[in-house]
């Protein structure tokens, strides 16, 4: 069976659906042609991401913030805002890490919600166990109001628990967590509104997503699969 | 309505990196962004709160790189891009400033409508289905240029990508 260009474009972007993906991964078997253009189409990615990414990280220059600036009174927020380093936005999530050591250091008769493998965070226990299982119309202490794809093709939900909210993706090692801050349910809160998730989080999730939100049938869908790209 | 002016402010930094993988250089690039900024402040009503902003100015980001870019010519271009190799890369060492040099080369040789959609997509991050809706253009035809665009940018930089 032949592989159009297109179509092995689209399955190194992580752009095809299940059916078709495994199509290609057939195919990919039997030819390691496609396997080597498949790898060819990642490393463009990466070396143009390498290539323009430094330039998202320079400071704006002035007579560009000046034309907002011109048209806007409440600048000094503004200029505030953008004035935050990278680094510091991983202050959120230092402090959420501390959250969740706490969460396994008093672990006797909680079982923690979270591991590290190679110097990275995996969700485990409880929340392990809920991101495989639960659907976004589930309820109870630990909930997923939001599942999506990202650019690369991989799984990831937006959770919230009370020990922290964050964002998961699903990889080889388990449910990698990419985005944590402490936790907004609150245990006593079991029905935690949806509504609720805090917007940074929400924003984040947009961020990393790659069209819309699953909905209710495509997140089915994907659970049966063990969310596996 | 301030907050309109503070979520364009936070997404200049990635309308900078669209628009250097669109223009000729770091000179052209910014001045595209002041451009599409103006563009986006008198035409701020046309934007609906609770939409992709950053859809809404790729687009027209986009469609003010075409207005300007058409209007010069490729001699122009191609004689400026000679000596754009000297004053390339500021940062990095030496092999690094190469490579960036040889991929700003590379982009900058593909059709319009091919560097477009490889620079949404591979420089962006953005799902094809975003690509070519802020493009205008139907899935087809988006996949097609991108594949054409990709395949000329690994013909050009061979293994250095």
């Amino acid at each position: 069976m032949s592989i159009d260009p297109e179509m092995l474009m689209a399955y190194a972007d992580g752009e095809l659906g299940p059916i078709e993906a495994k199509r290609v991964e057939r195919a990919i078997a039997e030819d390691p042609a496609l396997a080597e253009e498949v790898a060819r189409h990642r490393a463009l990615r990466a070396a143009l991401g390498a290539r323009f990414a430094p330039i998202a990280d320079e400071p704006v220059p002035d007579p560009l913030a000046v034309v907002l600036r011109s048209n806007v009174i409440a600048l000094p927020h503004a200029r505030a805002r953008r004035a935050v380093p990278g680094w510091a936005r991983w202050g959120g999530a230092i402090a959420a890490s501390l959250v969740l050591g706490l969460a396994i250091g008093h672990g006797v008769q909680d079982p923690g919600y979270v591991r590290t493998q190679g110097g990275q965070l995996y969700a485990a226990g409880k929340l392990a166990n809920a991101l495989d299982t639960q659907l976004a119309a589930g309820s109870g202490t630990v909930r997923m109001p939001v599942s999506f794809r990202d650019a690369q093709g991989g799984y990831c939900r937006v959770f919230t628990s009370p020990v922290a909210d964050g964002i998961a993706c699903r990889g080889a090692q388990g449910w990698a967590l990419r985005q944590t801050r402490p936790g907004s349910a609150r245990a006593t809160t079991e029905y935690a509104q949806a509504g609720s998730v805090d917007p940074a989080l929400m924003a984040a999730a947009q961020e990393m997503m790659a069209g819309d939100p699953l909905d209710a049938a495509a997140e089915a869908r994907a659970r049966s699969a063990g969310w596996r790209r | 309505m301030a907050a309109f002016e503070d979520d364009l402010l936070a997404l200049l930094p990635r309308l900078r990196r669209f628009a250097r993988a669109l223009a000729r250089d770091a000179a052209d690039a910014d001045d595209l962004c002041q451009v599409a900024l103006e563009k986006a402040l008198r035409a701020r009503t046309s934007w609906q709160p609770g939409t992709r902003m950053d859809s809404w100015m790729y687009r027209i980001m986009r469609n003010s790189w075409i207005d300007t870019a058409r209007s010069r010519s490729r001699a122009a271009q191609t004689f400026v891009e000679e000596e754009a190799g000297v004053a390339v890369g500021t940062e990095g060492d030496a092999e690094a400033r190469l490579v960036q040099h040889d991929i700003d080369a590379a982009m900058h040789a593909l059709p319009d409508e091919q560097r477009e959609a490889v620079a949404l997509v591979l420089v962006e991050g953005l799902a094809y289905k975003e690509a070519a809706e802020i493009l205008d253009i139907p899935m087809g035809t988006l996949t097609s240029r991108l594949v054409r665009g990709r395949q000329a940018l690994m013909a050009r930089l061979g293994e250095a990508a």
